[in-house]
């Protein structure tokens, strides 16, 4: 191989790169995930509901398993959110706490969220609980990605 | 919070809010004992990185300790009181131990960490969903425990 050579493979490196780096590729449009539950089967009570989400990290494939709490709002929306304190990463719990029965608590350091996921002010956490993104199919729940909370 | 770089990183920002250590005990062994030693060592890993997921921000779970089944008896057990102390001395208050191994029943008082035994649930015989909720039912029990402390110690 000659320079030309040399440099004609220079140019094509970084394409070729492109088409088998799966670390380089853009990722797919917000995959939903169908979460096994009822539009019907939701309450005003917060439920945690447990699905597996399938994640490419570079080359490394897994099924990482993610948690949502789903309830109807004061308003009949439906709504999805995650249940990562937004302190220090501990997962909350609905109403654990005998004196806040109707708040989220987390048990590492009494972090409170009321139940539209907004943070309780002067608790540790910083930041209200993300929001999942939503899509109603023929009566069942499909998840997306948390996303920061609209009063964030 | 994990042993890994990404994680440590928030560990040393937040140093003040953990307190809390989580080592596993895996024994190896060979010939006879050998799979049931990796069922142990199998069981008590899941338990321990679930019960880290749900206590993120206050626990840091350390790579675990192991050692041979074979090992006399008096060096592990001074071998883990070294861990133990280190750790106490670097500012953890809580520590968790955990491990399916028995053998470690016998040294609880010689311990000055909170060990906790978990009986082995054969899980590879098992199908996912059952799995699954025998794991969260176990999780919830340790959950217990560690807050517990927490609550009466704090």
């Amino acid at each position: 191989m000659g320079t030309g050579g040399f440099m004609a493979a220079g140019m094509l490196m970084p394409m070729v790169r492109f088409a088998i780096d799966p670390i380089l590729k853009t990722e797919a449009a917000s995959d939903m995930v169908d979460i096994d539950m009822k539009v019907d089967d939701i309450t005003t009570e917060p439920q945690m509901k447990k699905f597996k989400v399938h994640q490419v990290d570079g080359w490394y494939e897994s099924d990482v398993e993610q948690a949502a709490f789903v309830f109807k709002n004061d308003k009949g929306d439906i709504v999805a959110l995650s249940p990562v304190c937004k302190h220090l990463g501990c997962t909350v719990d609905w109403g654990t706490n005998p004196a806040y029965p109707d708040e989220f608590f987390c048990p590492c350091h009494a972090g409170r969220y009321y139940k539209d996921g907004v943070n309780v002010e002067g608790t540790p956490p910083l930041a209200p609980l993300d929001v999942y993104e939503m899509d109603i199919k023929d009566g069942k729940v499909f998840l997306g990605k948390p996303m920061p909370h609209p009063k964030a | 919070m994990k042993w890994n770089s990404k994680e440590i990183d928030i560990y040393l920002t937040s140093k003040e809010y953990v307190d809390t250590a989580f080592i596993t005990l895996i024994p190896i062994s060979f010939n006879g004992e050998m799979k049931q030693s990796v069922a142990m060592g199998e069981f008590s890993t899941v338990l321990t990185n679930e019960i880290e997921r749900q206590l993120h921000g206050r626990t840091l779970a350390f790579p675990p300790f192991t050692y041979l089944k074979s090992e006399e008896r008096e060096k592990k057990l001074n071998r883990l009181k070294e861990w133990t102390s280190k750790l106490f001395e670097q500012g953890f208050q809580h520590l968790f131990l955990f491990t399916s191994d028995t053998e470690w029943k016998q040294f609880e008082h010689d311990l000055d960490a909170a060990l906790i035994w978990l009986p082995v649930i054969p899980l590879e015989h098992m199908d996912g969903k059952y799995k699954a909720e025998i794991l969260q039912e176990q999780t919830k029990q340790l959950l217990q425990i560690v807050t517990n402390k927490w609550q009466t110690e704090s």
